[in-house]
């Protein structure tokens, strides 16, 4: 087995979204006092640093933004990207900052470890930084790697000893008894515990440390819990600076697409739909339905089509907080050629989605055929990009039909015995009787005419049968 | 003449801004045939492409005279975009005349400023072979915008407007007046590129 850990130090920053051009800190609470946790570049050049006192910190620089440290949050953002990482590895596992992904099994399909890591480092969202990276034939060796180590190369179980020796032991734990211990027989470093003999250093200190170092060593098995993909995509987004503006909220919607967009990479699926909240601080979230022509995955095409929805939002008050919702996505083929028959070459349709974006999907329709002798059922509107259905058998006559139909029959007044229509009608040709629908509780028995006016209007219209009515149901022109 | 006034007229012509008469009724490479031989002759060949051409008539009327174009036109992988039509399209009617109606899309907005953005944008797309646009009221300004459109985007691009607004100048490359004949139409070509119309067409399109 093979693992390559990812270890992310930004990530207690980068939950928090927002521009990074304010100095940002996030504390922690030790002993009753809240201590700088991490704190960004702007932060640091101001003379921030770890480790320091908050009261400090804020005297030092009154306009620093302060966040708790919010591990929970950590979490969902390690596991928002264990989306994405699941089309290189099945078996993903987690370290606070850290992310464990077993490729020993991956490496064959992917080329090779440069190549698996290259495309990785290629491919990966934004929001995260593959820059802290090891490779061990162990996941606690990988993870230790990652974070102190970087870059380390290690395939051979032989080699970890050397490589792990110089690690102070408080990285590997935290356990106090044991530090004391081996600080009391003078052993300071992983190195140091590995040269004492197995037996020796079992005798002395507890089975778990034991444990703790086979397991490194990949001695014995490190059964950890995997990470199981959810079924749907969710997530959340903290707002760092409150958004009043729904054009502003463009560049923190990046984040959430890009994960989206990597959710779905590495489960081989596409979106149709896309939910949004835009949550405020006392007005009831706004939900924006965001829909699109085909199921995608391309990140810059699901903005663009965001940006334009944005148009038509208007939100009650500012947004604190902002959440992507998808749980209808499919399997993803690729587009190409598939939107129309003959598939010569692929349509990009951005204006269509631009127009529905602008003006909501109900405005831009096609239209189909359907098989129904009543005219007002011989049609419907349909999707855009919707391939007409199977046509049945039925053979409808459509001698003598007009362009122009009217969604429904109007009802026409007879003045001497005439049906009239801006002037009185003129039966011209007898088109066709229709009587269908005895199916359905709409059924018909209709005489059809084509008729004018007047000022040369070509009318088709109809006399009920039944009523003896007329009707005017479409135009010639 | 001076040399001088030559090369000014040179340019000109060259810009299409003047034309000759005696060039007048050549076809240019960039019609598509109306599918009417007679409205083809005064028109110069059909339908200007890259360019707007505005109908005039009564009622909306008019729209049978398109349809061999619309059968042309929709065997391409392009969008034929109908914004604001009038009534809503017969869909088997289309069909039997052999209007592919998997290529129309119908865009149906509340107001005009709406309906003028969705036809630029559908002309500027380059995924659209025809724009259709049913509009009551449009200044010269917007027009112009549309034909740019359709010229820098190579798309054809077709106005129904109300018959007394036909005076408006306007810089589309074809105006039609339409008006309702016995069963049949009169067309009446009021403007078309490098030359005049001819006396009024009677054109009985089985509509």
């Amino acid at each position: 087995m093979l693992w390559l850990g990812f270890y992310f130090p930004q990530l207690p920053l980068s939950i928090f979204a927002g521009e990074q051009t304010v100095p940002l800190a996030v504390t922690r609470r030790e002993k009753g006092r809240d201590l700088i946790d991490r704190c960004n570049e702007l932060a640091r050049a101001q003379g921030i640093h770890a480790g320091m006192p908050l009261n400090t910190a804020l005297s030092l620089l009154s306009s620093l933004q302060v966040r708790e440290r919010d591990r929970a949050r950590e979490q969902q953002q390690l596991e928002a990207l264990a989306g994405w990482a699941w089309q290189y590895s099945s078996r993903i596992s987690f370290d606070p900052l850290l992310m464990l992904l077993e490729v020993g099994a991956s490496l064959k399909l992917f080329g090779g470890f440069s190549s698996l890591l290259e495309r990785m480092q290629q491919e990966q969202p934004a929001a995260a930084d593959l820059q802290h990276w090891a490779l061990a034939p162990s996941p606690s060796a990988a993870a230790l790697l990652a974070r102190y180590r970087p870059k380390a190369r290690i395939t051979d179980p032989g080699q970890l000893p050397g490589q792990l020796a110089d690690i102070p032991l408080q990285r590997l734990t935290r356990r106090r008894q044991v530090l004391e211990l081996m600080q009391g027989i003078g052993l300071s470093s992983i190195g140091d515990c590995l040269r004492l003999p197995r037996p020796e250093l079992a005798r002395r200190v507890e089975p778990e440390f034991v444990l703790l170092l086979d397991r490194l060593l990949g001695r014995v098995p490190d059964p950890r819990p995997l990470w199981q993909p959810p079924e749907i995509f969710e997530q959340r987004l903290l707002l760092l600076h409150e958004i009043g503006q729904a054009s502003a909220l463009l560049f923190p919607a990046r984040r959430l697409v890009e994960s989206l967009c990597g959710f779905l990479r590495g489960r081989d699926g596409a979106a149709q739909r896309l939910q949004w909240q835009f949550l405020h601080r006392d007005a009831p979230p706004t939900p924006l339905a965001q829909g699109m022509l085909a199921p995608g995955r391309e990140v810059e095409y699901m903005l663009e089509i965001f940006r334009q929805s944005l148009e038509r939002l208007s939100l009650p008050e500012a947004v604190v907080e902002m959440v992507l919702r998808v749980d209808d996505w499919q399997a993803f083929q690729e587009q190409a050629g598939d939107l129309f028959d003959s598939g010569a070459g692929a349509q990009d349709n951005s204006f269509l989605e631009r127009l529905r974006a602008r003006m909501g999907s109900e405005a831009v329709q096609g239209i189909q055929v359907h098989p129904d002798h009543r005219p007002e059922h011989a049609w419907r509107y349909c999707e855009p990009l919707e391939k007409a259905g199977d046509r049945c058998a039925v053979s409808v006559s459509h001698g003598h039909q007009p362009i122009w139909l009217l969604p429904k029959p109007q009802s026409l007044l007879v003045r001497r015995g005439r049906p009239c229509y801006r002037g009185e009608l003129r039966l011209q040709v007898f088109s066709q009787r229709i009587e269908s629908g005895w199916w359905d509780d709409a059924d018909v028995a209709r005489d059809y005419y084509r008729a004018s006016n007047s000022s040369g209007q070509q009318l088709w219209i109809y006399r009920d049968r039944r009523s003896g009515r007329w009707f005017l149901q479409g135009f010639f022109d | 003449m001076n040399a001088e006034v030559k090369t000014e007229l040179a340019v000109l012509l060259r810009q299409g801004v003047v034309w000759r008469g005696s060039s007048a009724g050549r076809a240019s490479a960039a019609v598509i045939t109306s599918g009417f031989p007679s409205l083809d002759e005064q028109t110069g060949g059909g339908w200007p492409g890259g360019a707007l051409s505005e109908i005039f008539s009564p009622q909306g009327l008019g729209f049978s005279l398109l349809l061999p174009l619309l059968a042309e036109l929709s065997r391409q992988q392009q969008w034929l975009t109908w914004v604001n039509p009038p009534h809503v399209p017969y869909a088997p009617a289309l069909e039997a005349r052999q209007v592919n109606i998997a290529r129309v899309l119908l865009v149906k907005v509340r107001d005009t400023e709406q309906s003028l953005w969705a036809a630029e944008q559908a002309l500027r797309s380059g995924n659209c072979s025809l724009v259709l646009l049913w509009v009551e009221r449009v200044s010269a300004a917007r027009i112009r915008r549309l034909q740019l459109a359709a010229e820098e985007s190579n798309c054809m691009g077709i106005l129904f407007r109300p018959l007394q607004q036909r005076q408006q100048a306007s810089m589309a490359a074809l105006r039609l007046q339409v008006t309702p004949a016995g069963d049949g139409l009169q067309v009446q070509v009021l403007k078309r590129r490098a030359g005049w119309g001819g006396k009024p067409l009677h054109l009985s399109c089985s509509g």
